[in-house]
């Protein structure tokens, strides 16, 4: 008896397996995703070379990725939270940006890969350096739709990144107006400015130090803070004491007791500030600081606040080289 | 042993006190000879290196000591009042109460400055220490158990906020770390004149918890008033290290691993117990500052780190040589 009722139980999973098994095959098939007979090809990614649509449909976007493809105006069904671009946005990519479904949190472990799958992409960009990749599950996202991995290893690298993602997107239609209008407006500033800025050896105080460990984020040529205003002539003299790789390459966080040594030499310094003027914690912490009164450049009045240091494509980098024009003019009268 | 012999080792405690505090003022990220070192103290010498040593070192040395001496003089009063070894001021809530009230003040958007930071943390250690005495205060059991699962709630209420609001982590994680960086800037003097405070109203109590210590019945009958002072002594733990976790940030083992140490010299005696504490809880908290500028190259290392690191073996290793002493 316990026999043919084990026998029976067995049949009737078997029975729903198969069953279940043809209805996701049927599913795939209905989607139509794979079978469409859509044309491919082979992309070059940071995770290997990827097959994917020549002209996605559906696309996901993380981290870097997301602010490139709203510029690019790719067909986007799905991004990640990207607070900090926020401010950068223009109202057409702001009005998207709220309207589009949120498949992650701001870090690459908070991606939510349920969400990702009801947005049934046919093609993920995840826009995330590439230390950060080992916090998503590549498989899975795979089984979902292509992945294409496109991350910077230095900020600096948003010049190529942001073509290579908008590439991969099949939107790389307005791109090439809005790098001729950047290289144009830095290549003016740099006229403008090219008697007073090279001549500066500048110090930068970035957003990212951490009070509670009584550091200071300096940023040296390459950083987030200083790569758009090099486009204009501007140099960080220096470099990090010990290189980390990627953004630590450029970037350092020495303790506060070491600001009057991280900028003895800087005739002028600048520092980053969100977008709306107002100073954030870890910078206000150094400019209260008595250490950074001492300093030679604060002493002869040569400091300047930078917004909009989280530029990572070239319409949002020009908005910032604006913000870097105001506040370097009063070097002009100095 | 005798009192004198109590009150030498007190001035060796007092002494190495003075020489971790020296050495808290002299080492240091940005390196400055032991001769600029005392120019700066004297108000002489390079600029940049006087503010270093003025403005950065000795704040951070006196709020060292301020926070060491209210962990671990609270330490003792926690585990006399509730006659438990294994108590710290953590026990009563004070600190998933601060923790509570820096993520729901961080999720409002409230945690902005380091001062409204202090005055959360102090109103959440104030309110979770009165709803635990609230419901605990019949008897020294029932307080600790008030506390353990008051702690538990607040931890997991903290944890579903933390989950719900990413900004809430972040503020959370840099108050949570535990350490004396970068408040040379915040407004530390009110909560260290309540911490120098309380520690004069530790050592005003202490011969009455002396008479508690030896049961309830044998401290009316001395003529102790057993309610009047458990109250006295929970509010003084919870100003103590109310103000030390808004200060720095939960820093754990002090007030477990100091009155163990203490009672090793001072016996079962209150007063000397606290005397002893107020100098060893410095002294700890000094020399785990010093050690974590200097463990690692590439940074520092937070203080609440390095005082669970030399902590937890000095408290193995005592435990293991002379046994647990009795409360």
């Amino acid at each position: 008896m316990r026999t043919t009722r084990t026998r029976r139980l067995a049949g009737a999973i078997a029975l729903a397996l198969t069953v279940a098994t043809a209805a996701t095959a049927c599913g795939a098939g209905e989607d139509g995703k794979a079978d469409d007979g859509g044309q491919t090809r082979v992309f070059a990614a940071d995770n290997g070379q990827i097959t994917i649509p020549v002209s996605p449909k559906r696309v996901i976007a993380t981290g870097y990725a997301v602010p490139a493809l709203l510029e690019a105006g790719a067909p986007l069904v799905g991004v990640s939270s990207w607070k900090r671009g926020i401010p950068l946005f223009n109202e057409q990519e702001r009005k998207k940006y709220d309207e589009l479904a949120k498949v992650a949190g701001e870090s690459a472990s908070e991606t939510n890969y349920e969400a990702i799958a009801q947005a049934d992409p046919d093609l993920i960009v995840i826009g995330v350096p590439k230390p950060v990749l080992a916090d998503i599950d590549i498989k899975r996202l795979e089984a979902i739709a292509p992945v294409v991995a496109i991350g910077p290893s230095v900020p600096s690298m948003w010049r190529e990144l942001s073509r290579k993602q908008a590439d991969a997107a099949g939107a790389t239609a307005g791109f090439d107006a809005l790098k001729t209008a950047y290289d144009t407006k830095a290549k003016a500033l740099a006229e403008k400015y090219k008697a007073v800025v090279p001549q500066l050896k500048l110090g930068h105080v970035g957003a990212y130090g951490e009070v509670a460990k009584g550091n200071f984020q300096r940023e040296f040529n390459g950083s987030w803070g200083t790569n758009i205003a090099q486009d204009i002539g501007a140099t960080y003299y220096g470099q990090v004491k010990v290189k980390g790789g990627g953004s630590k390459d450029v970037s350092e966080y020495p303790s506060i007791e070491e600001l009057p040594t991280a900028f003895a030499q800087a005739d002028a310094i600048t520092y980053s500030v969100a977008a709306d003027g107002s100073v954030p914690p870890p910078v206000k912490y150094v400019l209260d600081s008595p250490l950074w009164k001492e300093l030679p450049a604060v002493k002869a009045g040569k400091v300047y606040p930078f917004r909009y240091t989280e530029a990572a494509t070239y319409r949002a980098a020009t908005s910032t080289l604006d913000a870097v024009d105001q506040a370097f003019a009063p070097l002009l009268k100095q | 042993m005798t009192a004198t012999g109590r009150s030498a080792l007190l001035g060796a405690a007092l002494l190495g006190l003075v020489v971790v505090a020296v050495l808290s003022v002299g080492i240091g990220a940005h390196a400055i000879a032991p001769g600029e070192v005392v120019r700066a103290l004297l108000g002489e010498g390079n600029p940049s290196d006087r503010a270093v040593v003025l403005d950065i070192r000795m704040p951070r040395a006196v709020l060292a000591i301020g926070v060491g001496a209210a962990l671990a003089v609270g330490g003792v009063l926690v585990q006399a009042l509730s006659r438990n070894a294994l108590a710290e001021p953590g026990v009563l809530g004070v600190t998933a109460g601060a923790g509570f009230a820096i993520a729901v003040g961080s999720s409002f958007g409230l945690a902005a400055s380091a001062p409204i930071e202090l005055g959360l943390a102090v109103l959440g250690a104030f309110g979770a220490s009165a709803l635990v005495y609230a419901v605990g205060s019949r008897s020294p059991l029932r307080l600790v158990l008030a506390g353990t699962a008051l702690s538990a709630v607040l931890l997991g209420l903290t944890l579903g906020l933390r989950l719900l609001f990413p900004d809430t982590f972040d503020v959370y994680r840099f108050w949570s770390v535990g350490s004396l960086a970068g408040r040379e800037q915040a407004p530390t003097t009110v909560p260290l004149i309540v911490i120098g405070l309380s520690l004069l109203g530790a050592f005003a109590v202490s011969r009455q918890l002396n008479a508690i210590a030896l049961g309830e019945t044998v401290a009316h009958t001395l003529g102790a008033n057993v309610a009047r002072v458990r109250t006295v002594t929970l509010l003084l733990i919870t100003l103590m290290a109310g103000a030390a976790t808004a200060l720095a940030g939960p820093i754990l083992f002090v007030g477990l691993i100091v009155p163990h140490l203490a009672r090793r010299v001072a016996g079962a005696s209150i007063p000397w117990l606290i005397a002893f504490a107020a100098l060893l809880g410095p002294v700890l908290m000094l020399a785990a500052d010093v050690g974590s500028r200097v463990l690692l190259p590439t940074g520092e290392v937070p203080v609440a780190i390095v005082t669970a690191f030399l902590g937890g073996p000095v408290l193995i290793w005592a435990v293991r040589k002379y046994g647990a002493a009795p409360l």
